[in-house]
């Protein structure tokens, strides 16, 4: 067999942010008709690291060579035309135009007057779908597509372009099983034509399936690279983490207290129909259900962001109503929200950050409390391990599992002691993911009560000590801890 | 706006040690960028006094301070406002609103519904005055607020209704009009016109309006929930922080202030009309964002904005004194403002990591 081409070499790249390294001597290559896959923590740099070979940023120092030739800053434009293309972790779709403008944006085929051909335009957005194996309507506005479909459009936009060096960050983040099975296929095929991928994934399972080859990133270096075969889930989270993960569910066996919370037939927004339930303190109580079941919506009805149609809650054996969250937070409720952009003011340090949820029912011109805002920052960042562990930089340059973590500790300070958890640990990586499962030990070990709601099912049957499975709206079974198993969970969901 | 920036906690691991050492760059970067604004304001000075030969006179510098205080006022509100992400058209219109009744409460008997009040006290006069700023404002916020309708449009209304209101009370006459039965006070006019220690009276009641607000921002649940709502309004609702009561109080102060600045500009000119002060809802916009104020909310301080009221101020003045027309001064402001917006986006650019 002769030796692969070398597609892209990177020697010692590096990317420096102001008052922060985010890439340090990165070197590795990738050869033509692999799939290397890309692990690391968040705030390894991976993203960085794709952005810069798609020509997004600048590298501070090092070399790029593309099929042997050495590029010295690279561009959007440039690393278009030398065939790199980059799936997005965050989508960066038009929303308000039609799938086929975004699969074709900027190459739209025109006829001889340069009027846009429509109709050829598309049959092309069909035929790129076609080859993803999905069935979209490419006329329909990119904004009315579900976050699985809207994926699907950004993989087939950079498809359609032919590259020869493709980039996926995180490309099945939102996909079903079904959706991300059609992916490998394609990949495959991308493959036996000699396109290199790199491909960043937080889930360990896809190894096996496609990759060749594992790079390891860790603080902005790379620890290793090795081939698959070798890349057991055991050595690489060892070496993404820099330690041994000794427990990812730290579950512990907490004291049943309590009443904190009982729902009665709760109603509200379009998908929750009919729900009840009691959460005890020292309890974690999962909450599960398929898209649209009405999980989506049970968090921000509790929180009183959404208002409630029917039924009743009792924080504490007291019945209440929350207008607003400010209700809901002086009743000792605290919400980690599914979309952490939600729950950040990203240009402000942790301080005020942490602080926010302390500044509800207050008056407006009361002082603020700066001392204690600067000791509980200090303790938190020290206690969570808070990366980077500093008070003056702003949150945007934290990393997602470091940013869940400043949320969290803002619920800790305000004295929450029922929270929910919404989607908990989506897009984090697996060391903060073990850090946040364990926080929710400690949490309910001191007496609060966690309400967590997940679409993750290994992280319910690790953490939780019942679920709730919602179906249509409505609860469709509650199962106790020793009932849990993915599929005890599946068949009650659907 | 880093009151925490005195004491990072630090552990020492490798990675920390990389990331302090280069914050100590970041920091002097993010000083020099905070610091722009007055650094500009102080080479133009410079070269000013070089080029001309009566810049740097008392008489001058008085003379720009007294007319940079109306906008220096309205900007210091106008910050609060596009610290929430919004922006207050109807400043200026406020501003005329409360002179014109201020200066008609001064100036002639109170008559309503038919029934005669007399002169009313002049300080009764100013407050009435004061609060009616205090009450349009409030009332720009109650509408944006409860009807969900961008600040733009609603305040482009509200200018005009402001506008006409003015119209009404002073029946498009100037204030105080032929048969006025009292002149404008003594004190009003010592506000505008006067010095204190030799210090222009509106350049120092504004000075002291930006302190004000500059702790109000600064040490106040209110303040911190302005930079919360214009960082990330849904990051506020969810915790717990009222969108519409940090609107509206927004939006009042902004009115106050105009008001405030309003009733300063009826002093300096003796005299108020319904159409006074057109066009200066513009200028202070630029103050602001001169001052280094995100235009979309967020970031940002009262400081930089009177520092960018100065800059226009004295601009207009240097370029008097050069004897440049004012055809050409008009252009060369606008340039300021565009090349000052451009710089902006850039630094905001080499912060983050876009």
């Amino acid at each position: 067999m002769s030796e692969p081409e070398i597609l892209l070499k990177l020697d010692q790249v590096e990317k420096r942010f102001p008052g922060v390294i985010a890439l340090k001597s990165i070197s590795m290559d990738l050869r033509a008709g692999e799939v290397q896959v890309l692990l690391g923590e968040n705030g390894a740099g991976k993203s960085t690291l794709m952005k810069i070979l798609a020509g997004e940023y600048r590298a501070s120092a090092g070399t790029i060579t593309v099929r042997g030739k050495e590029v010295s800053t690279l561009t959007p434009e440039l690393a278009g035309e030398l065939g790199i293309g980059l799936v997005h972790q965050e989508l960066s779709l038009v929303p308000a135009l039609s799938v086929t403008e975004n699969i074709f944006l900027n190459r739209l085929p025109c006829d001889p007057l340069r009027r846009i051909d429509w109709r050829k335009a598309h049959d092309m957005a069909r035929r790129a779908l076609d080859a993803l194996g999905v069935s979209i309507d490419p006329t329909v506005e990119v904004r009315r597509l579900e976050v699985a479909e809207q994926q699907l459009v950004e993989i087939a936009r950079v498809l359609e372009r032919g590259p020869r060096i493709l980039l996926l960050d995180e490309p099945t983040s939102a996909l079903s099983d079904g959706e991300r099975l059609r992916l490998f296929d394609v990949i495959r095929r991308l493959k036996s034509r000699g396109v290199g991928m790199i491909y960043i994934s937080h889930h360990l399972a896809e190894i096996p399936m496609i990759a060749d080859r594992v790079t390891v990133l860790r603080d902005g270096v790379v620890v290793e690279t090795l081939p698959a075969e070798k890349a057991d889930e055991d050595t690489v989270v060892r070496m993404m983490v820099g330690r041994a993960l000794d427990e990812q569910f730290p579950k512990q066996a907490a004291a049943i207290g309590a009443l904190a919370l009982a729902v009665e037939n709760l109603a509200s927004g379009v998908s929750l129909k009919d729900i009840s339930f009691t959460l005890r303190r020292g309890e974690i109580l999962g909450i599960y259900g398929l898209m649209g079941a009405g999980q989506s919506e049970l968090a921000p009805a509790l929180f009183g962001l959404q208002p409630i149609k029917a039924g009743g809650i009792a924080v504490d054996g007291k019945a209440v109503h929350f207008s607003y969250s400010s209700d809901a937070i002086a009743a000792g409720l605290g919400l980690i929200s599914r979309d952490r952009r939600q729950s950040l003011v990203p240009m402000q340090p942790v301080g005020p950050n942490l602080s926010l949820s302390w500044l509800s029912r207050r008056r407006l011109l009361a002082p603020l409390d700066l001392k204690r805002e600067r000791e509980e920052s200090g303790r938190y960042v020290r206690e969570l391990r808070v990366r980077p562990s500093s008070l003056t930089h702003q949150l945007m340059f934290f990393s997602g599992g470091n940013q869940q973590k400043v949320i969290l500790a803002r619920w800790m300070s305000s004295g929450a002691h029922v929270l929910i958890f919404d989607e908990p640990t989506r897009g984090i990586d697996v060391g903060a993911k073990a850090e946040v499962f364990a926080l929710m030990s400690r949490l309910v070990n001191e007496g609060a009560a966690i309400l967590m709601i997940s679409s993750e099912l290994n992280e319910l049957i690790g953490m939780a000590d019942r679920v709730l499975v919602l179906h249509g709206g409505r609860v469709s079974a509650e199962l106790d801890r020793d009932q849990l198993s993915q599929e005890n969970l599946l068949r009650h969901a659907s | 706006m880093s009151e925490t920036s005195s004491e990072p906690t630090v552990t020492k691991t490798s990675y920390e040690a990389t990331t302090v050492a280069q914050s100590g760059r970041a920091h002097l970067r993010h000083l020099l960028f905070q610091a722009g604004p007055l650094l500009a304001l102080i080479l133009l000075m410079a070269y000013l006094s070089f080029a001309t030969s009566n810049f740097l006179t008392v008489d001058n510098l008085s003379n720009i301070a007294r007319q940079s205080a109306f906008v220096a006022i309205v900007a210091v509100g106008q910050t609060f406002v596009i610290l929430t992400g919004g922006i207050d058209l109807s400043v200026a219109a406020i501003a005329a609103l409360s002179a014109s009744i201020t200066a008609v409460l001064l100036t002639q008997p109170l008559v309503l519904f038919g029934l005669d009040f007399g002169l009313l006290p002049p300080e009764l006069a100013v407050a009435i005055g004061l609060l009616v700023g205090l009450i349009a404002g409030a009332f720009n916020g109650w509408v944006i607020a409860t009807f969900k309708i961008p600040d733009f449009i609603a305040t482009l209304g509200t200018m005009t209704i402001f506008r006409g209101a003015a119209l009404l009370v002073t029946n498009g006459l100037p204030v105080p009009s032929f048969d006025a039965q009292r002149q404008l006070p003594d004190t009003l006019i010592w506000v505008g016109g006067g010095t204190l220690f030799g210090f222009p009276v509106s350049a120092l009641l504004a000075l002291l309006c930006g302190l004000i607000a500059w702790y109000v921002l600064r040490y106040t649940v209110l303040g911190r929930s302005i930079y919360a709502v214009g960082g990330n309004r849904e990051a506020a609702r969810v915790s717990g922080i009222s969108i519409e009561r940090t609107k509206i109080m927004t939006y009042a102060i902004s009115g106050l202030l105009a008001a405030i600045a309003g009733i300063v500009l009826v002093g300096r000119l003796n005299s108020a009309n319904a159409l006074m002060a057109e066009g200066e809802e513009l200028r202070s916009i630029a103050s602001v964002v001169i001052g280094g104020t995100n235009l979309f909310g967020g970031e940002g301080g009262v400081l930089g904005s009177i520092v960018g009221a100065a800059i226009i101020g004295v601009l207009g003045n240097g370029l008097n004194l050069l004897d440049v027309s004012p055809f050409w001064q008009r252009i060369a402001q606008g340039f300021v403002i565009v090349v000052v917006v451009i710089f902006d986006q850039w630094r905001r650019r080499s912060m983050t990591r876009i």
